[in-house]
């Protein structure tokens, strides 16, 4: 069934400075240079999307979903050491052509104020 | 595996803002498995050849968040401090796998005051692109 609309709880994640390193490292970027913007993958994406592919309701067949297209925005860059708050929220999800099509949404935040966004847009074969 | 910083930021004579050099990135088997350790992605289509192909592809193929970390790691080379990007984007339009060579180029498409906007081209070594509509867009 679709599940557009719907909203999940809030995550709420502190940035710590081990992993964050390990992530940069493991990209190939300056792990002095902070928290690399990439990381929203960790602290917006991974950490709301395991709500939606976890949602009995929504059934995503995760074995035949493609990440199709991605984006981050952000207002501020979070540190090492912030705790953030990332909500997410399925925007979009509907079918077209034998394909379902979810855009997931998550909002993410700081102290109360917006931080930044991720908007994910997964194509599923039916 | 760090990128040049080599780029300018504006043109010295046009007012032009300048290109960020062509970049490469050289996909490994170690650094698939390396991201997948510390995104928390261990989808075993990255990292199981067996597994990948009993799902149709040809072998493990990397996570298309890590192409977007060296799309990142490009304009930030550029940029110089990452606090400055306020917009990433891209569509994943093709397989990356382990021994791909990924050239990385950008033009910058406009500038309105403060705000640069950056396409970015992401293509293999056969000339197929692997990230479409990949765009920055980088704060003064």
């Amino acid at each position: 069934m679709s599940v557009a609309g719907r909203r999940y709880a809030p995550v709420e994640m502190e940035l710590d400075g081990e992993h964050v390193r390990a992530f940069a490292q493991a990209i190939g970027a300056d792990p002095a240079a902070g928290v690399p913007p990439t990381y929203a993958a960790v602290y917006a994406l991974f950490a709301t999307a395991g709500q939606l592919f976890g949602d009995a309701e929504a059934a995503v067949d995760f074995t035949h979903l493609l990440h199709s297209e991605q984006e981050f925005t952000w207002e501020s860059h979070p540190e090492v050491g912030d705790v953030v708050t990332s909500t997410g929220v399925v925007e979009e999800d509907s079918e077209r052509r034998g394909l379902r099509f979810i855009t997931f949404a998550t909002e993410v935040s700081r102290s109360g104020r917006a931080l930044g966004r991720s908007t994910m847009i997964d194509v599923i074969r039916q | 595996m760090t990128a040049k910083k080599t780029g300018q930021k504006t043109g010295q004579k046009t007012g032009e803002p300048a290109a960020p050099e062509p970049w490469t990135w050289q996909v490994t088997r170690e650094q698939i498995a390396a991201y997948a350790e510390a995104s928390g992605d261990r989808n075993p289509i990255h990292l199981d050849d067996a597994f990948a192909q009993s799902v149709g592809l040809p072998g493990v193929i990397a996570h298309g968040m890590l192409g977007m970390a060296q799309l990142a790691n490009f304009v930030v080379a550029w940029a110089g401090d990452h606090r400055r990007l306020r917009l990433l984007r891209c569509r994943f339009s093709g397989m990356v796998r382990p021994g791909d060579v990924i050239t990385f180029s950008g033009r910058v498409s406009s500038e309105v005051p403060g705000l640069l906007d950056l396409e970015v081209s992401a293509q293999n070594q056969r000339g197929e692109k692997v990230l479409s509509r990949a765009r920055a867009l980088i704060s003064a």
